[in-house]
């Protein structure tokens, strides 16, 4: 059968004008489709799928066809940016890089190293984040390292940590195909991943379709395909997934010779989801018990069971316990580990996969466990500095107690990687006005004037994908590499080189007095990580950049025992939850409150995975008479994260022009709102202006996308309504992953003026 | 028997740990994990101490009913709620926060070791309801300790060295 390749070049050209084809992939979301970059005249001319990746088969989706285009962007910036008497002015990079380590050596003379922090990205290659880790944690010391994985897949990191003892998704997207029974919770995969859709869809529509349970507020096209859809309240989940649980249990759907071979945990969760008989969950998520009833027989009957969640369960309250219990589900039906049974803890980003392993994300590298001594110690022997410098008294500080840090003046320097805070953090005016302070040194390393950018007081401008080498990882842990096509434009330099350079100026030094970062290429600072990672969960140690040059694609762990990579983890059902292996010692899921080594001894998991559970609580911000409705925000297929770049490839943002507010049928009619009325939506924190969508929504929820925010009316927030989803959302997060809530906050919905003719700019095609 | 005196202790115990879970999350708003979570474990311990309701009956003892004047509170509420909001940009709250946050160790341990006077006498009583209501209760003042705990540790640091 031929294989289908898909292919997008720039208007008027053919294969056969193109002048080379580079290897890389796709970094506009976490799939990671194999792609090669067409050039043409050193210029990126386009994309082609690559036929011979497992991953895709030579499919790509609308972002991956097009998103190129916002490297040969007019408005790149190319030169260094410094704030001049109020405003940012063009300069060298010695003037540029001279602020940033001036200000850094005054900072670590006045007030040590924790008055700096460093808040990066899922965009960036693993080569940058391990140079930022080490620059960071051993170079300044500081604890304060974070990424915007804190609001796209802390709960993912996480409740793997919990379940199995490290992160690391077991599975492989293979499972999809030999799976019997698909369940999504929270997880919009025909926006987020096309391409996976596609092998969903492949599935759904072929012999042999498998069933297939939906969890999600709208009527997405995965809910839309669906056996069981439920359409439950925000907020939820808990109450859900408890209820699920008590049914297998109820039912003997339970395969009690895996849990008592495999598991710890049993008995404390039985004590909690027996409270949960589906009439209690039912009343709680506001759908029938009926539908509870059916998806869990639909669950406890699989197979061959396949279980998934992203953000709806990830940004939604009581985020890791939720999490967690969808891992439970598989465990206590003892489906994982072989063909057609996993849990997939999906990703968002493209490569947030590796900010998690290289420790750019609070966490610390190749896994190592920041509260074992031993672990700290091998971290330190590998940097060559004494283990004392590297901070290790408490898990790495998450994004928004950082910012409460620079709110409250204990950070002085906060320096921003290929990320948007100004548009993707909760509560938006806080936000701004916490990057806007005189007395905080603002750092932003971008490759567009983004509206955190324009708040900076340095910008440096940097090399983006398709101009520079490096590799990444995607949920399934497959790990591509990322070849250089071009040269970046004007001035601009990677990531690496940045970092480099910066830590050159400082003369940060290891134990010996030798340069602390001892590489200047990318395969230099891989083939130093990959060492750190032999025999962690996360091998690199038998790959190389020859190796993913030849074999396109390779899944990690990469050893001796596995050279060409293992599909999946915990085949022999042996988890990484050794006490002298294992991630994290695990929190109690309610509070957060972080287990010690002895209480994690205690619990004797010793390589079996370990079930948990919470009971639901309400979520903090609930409807009231002033602000009745619950918003939940999200994404369309053809933009990423805050339109950085998508926002800037024509087609992507004809396809999605403009923000929009979508509400059900029943809460249009009651507030006398229109398909294309221009309406307000107003939080206790802030307003927005959007065109309305009638959509197929639960009653109660309003639905706006987070993509839109200022840069293209040339400013950092709103003058009057915003744009932005974030100027209504709330600062609360989860207790355990420190994942900011996007899917739960109260707001009222007014009409503005009517559509006279329009239609809200929401695309047709999805949901 | 003066198990109805274990349990009028055990239970002001609970009271005065919710009251002082509602002030410090007020007085601390603008750190919204410990708004958020005090505010939980309030509920958790005014929970406690009604679930010890039947119990401080059955043994002949009266529950002292120490709640403050409601619209005081919600007053009281208000003015340390603006207070946290107008000292948010403060370096000196981050020393309040941990003044706090050992205040409310020590009313937790004060509770939990309550718990444990409590069901010593329940197994002694051959009270076996009262001996799983500790199962229950007691575990979650358990995780409220070590929910400051972890908070301190995580504060600790930054306010005492990162000033």
């Amino acid at each position: 059968m031929a294989v289908r390749v898909d292919l997008q070049l720039e208007e008027g050209l053919g294969e056969q004008d193109v002048d080379r084809w580079v290897q890389s992939a796709c970094v506009l979301c976490s799939h990671g489709c194999g792609m090669d970059i067409a050039v043409k005249n050193d210029r990126i001319v386009g994309v082609r799928g690559r036929a011979e990746d497992r991953i895709n088969r030579g499919r790509l989706g609308p972002k991956g066809l097009y998103g190129w285009q916002a490297n040969n962007a007019a408005d790149r910036l190319t030169r260094p940016l410094i704030r001049r008497d109020g405003e940012l002015v063009e300069t060298d990079w010695d003037t540029a890089l001279g602020a940033v380590v001036e200000r850094s050596r005054q900072l670590l003379a006045t007030q040590g190293p924790l008055a700096m922090a460093f808040y990066t990205t899922g965009q960036l290659f693993l080569e940058e984040y391990y140079t930022q880790a080490v620059i960071g944690m051993a170079g300044i010391g500081t604890p304060h390292m974070d990424g915007n994985t804190r609001l796209c897949t802390a709960t993912a990191d996480q409740a793997l940590k919990e379940s199995f003892g490290s992160d690391g998704d077991p599975g492989c997207y293979e499972d999809i195909n030999d799976c019997d029974t698909l369940f999504l919770v929270g997880h919009n995969v025909a926006e987020t991943q096309t391409v996976m859709w596609m092998r969903m869809l492949d599935r759904l529509h072929g012999p042999d379709r498998p069933r297939l349970v939906v969890v999600d507020p709208r009527a997405t096209p995965a809910a839309r395909e669906a056996d069981v859809h439920l359409a439950i309240r925000n907020g939820t989940n808990l109450a859900l997934l408890n209820g699920i649980q008590h049914e297998l249990i109820a039912n003997g759907w339970v395969d009690h010779g895996f849990v008592d071979a495999h598991t710890v945990g049993f008995d404390q969760i039985r004590k909690i989801v027996t409270q949960y008989p589906p009439e209690r969950a039912a009343a709680i998520c506001g759908v029938p018990a009926t539908q509870i009833h059916e998806a869990a027989r639909v669950v406890g009957t699989a197979r061959r069971l396949v279980s998934t969640c992203l953000q709806g369960v990830y940004q939604s309250h009581q985020a890791t316990a939720s999490a967690v219990a969808i891992n439970n589900l598989n465990l206590l039906r003892g489906m994982i580990g072989r063909p057609g049974c996993t849990v997939f803890q999906m990703n968002g980003q493209p490569t947030a996969q590796n900010t998690r392993e290289c420790g750019a994300n609070g966490d610390m590298p190749a896994f190592l466990n920041w509260q074992n001594p031993n672990h700290i110690e091998q971290l330190a022997r590998h940097w060559n500095v004494d283990p004392s410098v590297i901070p290790h008294w408490f898990r790495h500080t998450h994004a928004m107690q950082i910012f409460r840090y620079c709110e409250e003046g204990a950070i002085r320097l906060l320096w921003i990687s290929g990320t948007n805070p100004a548009v993707s953090l909760p509560e938006l005016a806080r936000i701004r006005s916490i990057l806007a302070q005189e007395r905080l040194f603002v750092v932003v390393q971008d490759a567009f004037l983004t509206e955190t950018a324009r708040l900076a007081d340095v910008v440096l401008p940097t090399a983006l994908w398709g101009e520079k080498t490096g590799t990444f990882t995607n949920a399934d842990r497959t790990v591509h590499l990322s070849e250089q096509a071009v040269d970046p434009p004007g001035e601009a330099r990677t990531d690496l080189e940045i970092w480099i350079e910066y830590a050159r100026r400082m003369n940060l030094q290891d134990a010996d007095g030798q340069p602390l970062v001892k590489w200047s290429a990318p395969e230099e600072a891989f083939d130093h990580f990959k060492r750190l990672t032999q025999g962690r969960p996360c091998d690199y140690s038998g790959m190389s950049y020859d190796k993913l040059r030849t074999q396109g694609q390779i899944q990690w762990p990469c050893n001796d025992q596995h050279p060409d990579g293992a599909q999946r983890l915990y085949e022999d059902l042996v988890f990484n939850t050794d006490p002298d292996d294992c991630e994290e010692y695990g929190h109690d899921l309610t509070t957060g409150a972080g287990n010690e080594e002895k209480d994690y001894r205690a619990l004797n998991p010793a390589g079996r995975a370990i079930l948990k559970a919470a009971d639901y609580s309400p979520p903090h911000e609930l409807p009231t008479e002033d602000y009745p409705l619950l918003l939940t925000t999200g994404r369309t297929v053809y933009h990423f994260h805050t339109r950085t770049k998508t926002g800037r490839s024509r087609r992507l943002q004809e396809a999605a022009p403009e923000v929009w507010v979508e509400v059900s049928a029943t809460d249009a009619e009651r507030l006398g709102i229109g398909e294309g009325d221009l309406v307000r939506a107003e939080s206790r924190r802030g307003s927005l202006q959007g065109r309305a969508r009638i959509g197929d929504i639960r009653r109660g929820v309003v639905f706006v996308p987070f993509h839109y925010g200022y840069w293209d009316r040339q400013a950092s927030g709103p003058d009057g309504d915003g744009r932005a989803a974030n100027e209504l959302t709330v600062s609360d997060w989860d207790p355990v992953s420190k994942q900011p809530y996007f899917k739960v906050a109260a707001v009222r919905l007014v009409r503005v003026e009517p559509a006279d003719g329009q239609q809200a700019p929401a695309p047709e095609v999805t949901a | 028997m003066r198990l109805a005196k274990g349990i009028s202790q055990l239970h002001q115990a609970e009271k005065d740990l919710a009251d002082e879970y509602g002030r410090v999350a007020d007085r601390h708003a603008v750190e919204h994990d410990v708004y958020h979570m005090c505010h939980l474990l309030a509920a958790q311990c005014e929970s406690h101490a009604e679930r010890l309701g039947p119990f401080a009956e059955r043994y002949g003892g009266k529950l002292r009913d120490v709640d403050a004047p409601e619209l005081w509170e919600s007053f009281m509420g208000t003015v340390r709620r603006k207070n946290a909001e107008l000292l948010g940009r403060s370096k000196h709250t981050g020393l309040l926060l941990l003044r706090d946050l050992r205040q409310l160790y020590l009313l937790a341990a004060e509770t939990e070791i309550n718990w444990w006077m409590v069901r010593q006498a329940a197994m002694a009583a051959r009270d076996s309801e009262l001996a799983e209501l500790f199962e229950t209760c007691h575990e979650e003042t358990c995780n409220q300790l070590k929910w400051i705990k972890t908070k301190v540790k995580e504060a600790s640091a930054q306010v005492l060295v990162g000033g």
